[in-house]
C-alpha cells in the first residue's frame, strides 16, 4: 500500500461516515416530535427537567439508561411508582428508605418543584423507546390496563403499584409499612373491614401511621381479596 | 540531547498535575464502591451523596486525561515541527485557566453547584473558561505548526484531533428542552470524544512515540496512522448510533449503530498488529523495557477493554438487557484504563525521564506498578462484569426486582472495594516512581537511528 492509498482511505472513510451521520441527525430532528410527543412538552415539563438537573438526580439514577447506576432507572418511573409515590419519595426519602439497604439524600425539593418533576417524568415515560427498560414494561402495561379495563387487571400489578410505595411483596416495593404476606397472616379483619381500613385507616385502628388511600371501594375490594388470599392456613403455617 | 527544545518543558507541569488527579480519581472510586457495598447512614448521604462523589470521580478522569493529552501534544510538537512552541506563556496561561476551572468546579460540586448532566456537570460559566483555555491551546498548536518549516502528516493529524475534540465539547453546553435531543448531543461529546477525537489524538501521539523508540521509518508509521484513524472515524462516527437504540429514535439506528459499532474493534486490531510489527522490525535497541511494556500493554488492553468488552454488548438484542447496568461499568473501566489511562502513562514514561535528562531509568518499582495496576484493573473489570450479569439476569431476565438484584450485588462490590485498594496501591507506586525517577547504573545501548534523521 502506498502513502497515497492510505490518505485516500482516511478521507473516504471519515467523510462517508460523517455524511451518513449528518443525514441521520437531520432525520432525527424531523422524527423526534413523533417519538417524544413534543406537543405534550409543556412549560411544566421543561421546568421539571430543570429540577432534574438542579438536584443532579442523573448521577445516581439512570434515565433512558444513561447516568449513574446507583439507583433505579427513571425512564418509566411515572408508571412504576405513580404520582403520589414519586412525591413522597422525593420529599421524604429518609422516611421512605428508613429500612432500605440504600439511602437517598434529603434534597429539600419544594412542593412546586416536585409537581414539575412529576410532569417531567410523566412526559419521559411516554417517549417511544422500544419498551426499554425491560423490567418496567409490566408497570406500563398495568397502568394502561387500569385506565382502560380495570377488571382485567393482574392483582399483583395493582397491589404493587398502589401499595408497593410503602409495602413489600415478594421482595418488591418499599419496606416502610411491612411485607404484605406477613400482614395478611397477622390481621384478623374480614373483607369489608379491610376495605374500610384501606379507605380510612383511622376508622378501624385509631392512631395507625398509614395515610388514607384514594381508591374506589371496587378497587379496594380487589386488593382486599388479594391480601386475604395470601393468608396461609393454620396447618400450613405451623 | 534528550530534550531537543526548551519549550517541551512546559509539558512537565501538565504531567505532574495529571498524576495527582489520577490518584484522587481512584480514591473517589473507592468511596463509590463503599457506597455500593455497605449501607451508609442517612446523615452522611445527605451531606455527601453518591451523585456528588460520582461527579468528582468522572470529572477527575476527564481532567487528567485531557491534561495528559495536552501535555503530550506540547511535548511532541516542538521536535515534530523542528522549532520551539509558538508561546510558552500561553501554554502556562492555558494550564492555569484549566486548573482554575477544575478546582472551582470541584468545590462547586461539593456545594451542589452543578449542570446536572452526567460527566458534563461543570456549570456553564466554567464551561466558558474551559472553552477559552481550549482556544488558547488550539491557537498555540496551530501557530507552532504554521510557523514550522517542516510539514508532516502527524502535525495535521494532531491539530485536527484537538480541534475536533474542542468542537464536540460545545454540544454539551446548551440546555435542551427535550430529553432525547439532550442525550442525542450528549453522545456527540462522550462518544465522539472517546471513539473519535481522542482516538485521533492518541493514535498520533502513540505513532510519534513508536517512531522515536523503534526507529521505524516515518513513512511506514504515518501510513498506518492514516489507515487506523480513517477506520476509527469511519466506524466510530456512525457507530455513535449504538447509544441511540433506546432514546426514542428511528428504527434504522439499530442497524447502522449495530453494524458500524460492531466494526469498531477492527482499527484496534490493526493497531495491535502494527505495534507488534514495529516492535519486531525495530532498528533501535531497547533502552527502557518498561516504556515498551506500556506501549504493547496499551495496544492489547485497548483491544480487550474497548474492543472486546464493547463488542460484547453493542448489538441491540443484547444491549436491550445490558444497557444502563453494571456491565456498562465493567466496559467503561476497562476501556478508559486500557485505551486512555495506559496511553497517558505511556506518554509519561516516554517524556518524564527525558525531561529530567535521564536516558535509561531504574524501572524495578515501575514494573511493580505496571503489573499491579493492569492486573488489578482487569480483575476489577471482571468483578463489575459479574455484578452486571447478576443485575441483568435477576432484574431484567427473571424480573425479581431491583432490591433483590442490588442486595445480591453488594457482595461483589465488597470484592471490588478490596481489588480497588490493590489498584490504588499500584497507582501510588507508579506515580511515586514517575515523580522520583532515577537514572539506571546499567549503560544504555546506543541508538542506531538518531531522531534527527527520521524527521
Amino acid at each position: 500500500m502506498t502513502g497515497k492509498t492510505a490518505r485516500l482511505i482516511f478521507w473516504v472513510g471519515t467523510l462517508t461516515s460523517a455524511a451518513i451521520f449528518l443525514w441521520q441527525t437531520y432525520d432525527f430532528h424531523m422524527q423526534t416530535p413523533k417519538f417524544t410527543h413534543t406537543d405534550k412538552l409543556t412549560e411544566q415539563v421543561v421546568a421539571g427537567k430543570k429540577v432534574w438537573h438542579k438536584y443532579n438526580c442523573n448521577d445516581c439514577h439512570t434515565i433512558l439508561g444513561f447516568g449513574g447506576y446507583y439507583a433505579p432507572d427513571m425512564t418509566k418511573a411515572f408508571y412504576r411508582l405513580g404520582e403520589n409515590n414519586i412525591a413522597s419519595i422525593v420529599q421524604h426519602p429518609d422516611v421512605m428508605y428508613k429500612n432500605s439497604f440504600r439511602k437517598m439524600p434529603q434534597l429539600n425539593v419544594s412542593e412546586t418543584e416536585t409537581r414539575q418533576l412529576v410532569a417531567f417524568l410523566r412526559w419521559v415515560g411516554d417517549i417511544e423507546n422500544r419498551h426499554w427498560p425491560p423490567q418496567d414494561e409490566k408497570f406500563v402495561e398495568a397502568y394502561k390496563l387500569r385506565e382502560s379495563q380495570p377488571q382485567k387487571l393482574d392483582k399483583v400489578h395493582l397491589v404493587l403499584q398502589a401499595c408497593g410505595g410503602c409495602h413489600t411483596f415478594e421482595n418488591q416495593g418499599r419496606n416502610v409499612g411491612g411485607d404484605l404476606t406477613t400482614i395478611a397472616n397477622r390481621i384478623t379483619y374480614d373483607r369489608q373491614t379491610l376495605i374500610n381500613y384501606m379507605i380510612n385507616p383511622q376508622s378501624v385502628r385509631p392512631g395507625v401511621a398509614m395515610p388514607p388511600q384514594d381508591v374506589s371501594p371496587q378497587t379496594a375490594g380487589i386488593i382486599a381479596d388479594f391480601i386475604l388470599s395470601l393468608k396461609s392456613t393454620k396447618e400450613v403455617s405451623k | 540531547m534528550l530534550v531537543e527544545y526548551q519549550s517541551q518543558r512546559v509539558s512537565l507541569w501538565y504531567f505532574r498535575l495529571a498524576l495527582v488527579l489520577f490518584i484522587l480519581q481512584v480514591v473517589m472510586g473507592l468511596w463509590l464502591s463503599i457506597n455500593y457495598a455497605f449501607t451508609l447512614p442517612q446523615d452522611l448521604v445527605n451531606v455527601f451523596p453518591f451523585s456528588t462523589a460520582r461527579a468528582l470521580h468522572t470529572n477527575l478522569l476527564v481532567a487528567w486525561m485531557l491534561l495528559g493529552f495536552m501535555g503530550g501534544t506540547y511535548y511532541i510538537l516542538p521536535p515534530e515541527c523542528a522549532r520551539d512552541l509558538f508561546s510558552e506563556k500561553l501554554a502556562y496561561l492555558q494550564l492555569a485557566l484549566f486548573v482554575g476551572a477544575a478546582v472551582t468546579a470541584v468545590v462547586g460540586f461539593l456545594f451542589g453547584w452543578t449542570q446536572g448532566k452526567p460527566l458534563l456537570e461543570i456549570p456553564l460559566p466554567l464551561d466558558f473558561v474551559i472553552v477559552v483555555a481550549a482556544l488558547i491551546f488550539i491557537a498555540n498548536v496551530a501557530m507552532t505548526i504554521i510557523k514550522a518549516e517542516v510539514r508532516t502528516a502527524l502535525q495535521w493529524m494532531l491539530l485536527g484531533g484537538v480541534t475536533f475534540l474542542a468542537l464536540m465539547y460545545l454540544f454539551g453546553m446548551p440546555f435542551y428542552q427535550n430529553l432525547n435531543t439532550d442525550y442525542y448531543y450528549w453522545w456527540w461529546v462522550i462518544h465522539l470524544w472517546v471513539e473519535g477525537a481522542w482516538e485521533v489524538v492518541t493514535a498520533s501521539i502513540v505513532a510519534y512515540i513508536i517512531m522515536r523508540v523503534t526507529g521505524v521509518d516515518r513513512k511506514v508509521v504515518e501510513k498506518w496512522l492514516y489507515v487506523e484513524t480513517g477506520l476509527f472515524l469511519f466506524t466510530g462516527i456512525v457507530g455513535t448510533g449504538h447509544h441511540y437504540y433506546w432514546i426514542g429514535a428511528p428504527d434504522y439506528w439499530l442497524w447502522w449503530g449495530g453494524i458500524f459499532s460492531a466494526l469498531e474493534p477492527l482499527p484496534i486490531v490493526l493497531m495491535v498488529v502494527d505495534t507488534w510489527m514495529h516492535v519486531r522490525e525495530r532498528k533501535n535497541p531497547i533502552v527502557n523495557p518498561l516504556t515498551w511494556y506500556y506501549i504493547i500493554g496499551l495496544a492489547i488492553y485497548h483491544l480487550v477493554g474497548a474492543g472486546l468488552w464493547g463488542f460484547m454488548h453493542t448489538l441491540p438484542p443484547i444491549n436491550y438487557y445490558t444497557h444502563g447496568s453494571q456491565i456498562t461499568v465493567s466496559h467503561g473501566h476497562l476501556a478508559f484504563f486500557g485505551a486512555y489511562a495506559l496511553l497517558n502513562l505511556t506518554i509519561f514514561y516516554f517524556a518524564m525521564p527525558r525531561l529530567k535528562g535521564i536516558n535509561k531509568y531504574q524501572d524495578r518499582l515501575g514494573k511493580w506498578g505496571f503489573w499491579i495496576t493492569t492486573i488489578g484493573m482487569f480483575v476489577l473489570g471482571l468483578v463489575f462484569g459479574i455484578a452486571g450479569i447478576l443485575q441483568t439476569y435477576l432484574e431484567r431476565f427473571l424480573d425479581i426486582g431491583y432490591s433483590t438484584a442490588h442486595l445480591t450485588m453488594m457482595f461483589w462490590f465488597r470484592v471490588a472495594f478490596g481489588v480497588g485498594l490493590v489498584f490504588l496501591a499500584g497507582v501510588i507506586i507508579t506515580v511515586y516512581h514517575l515523580f522520583t525517577i532515577k537514572p539506571s547504573s546499567i549503560p544504555a545501548p546506543e541508538p542506531v537511528v538518531t531522531p534527527a534523521s527520521n524527521i
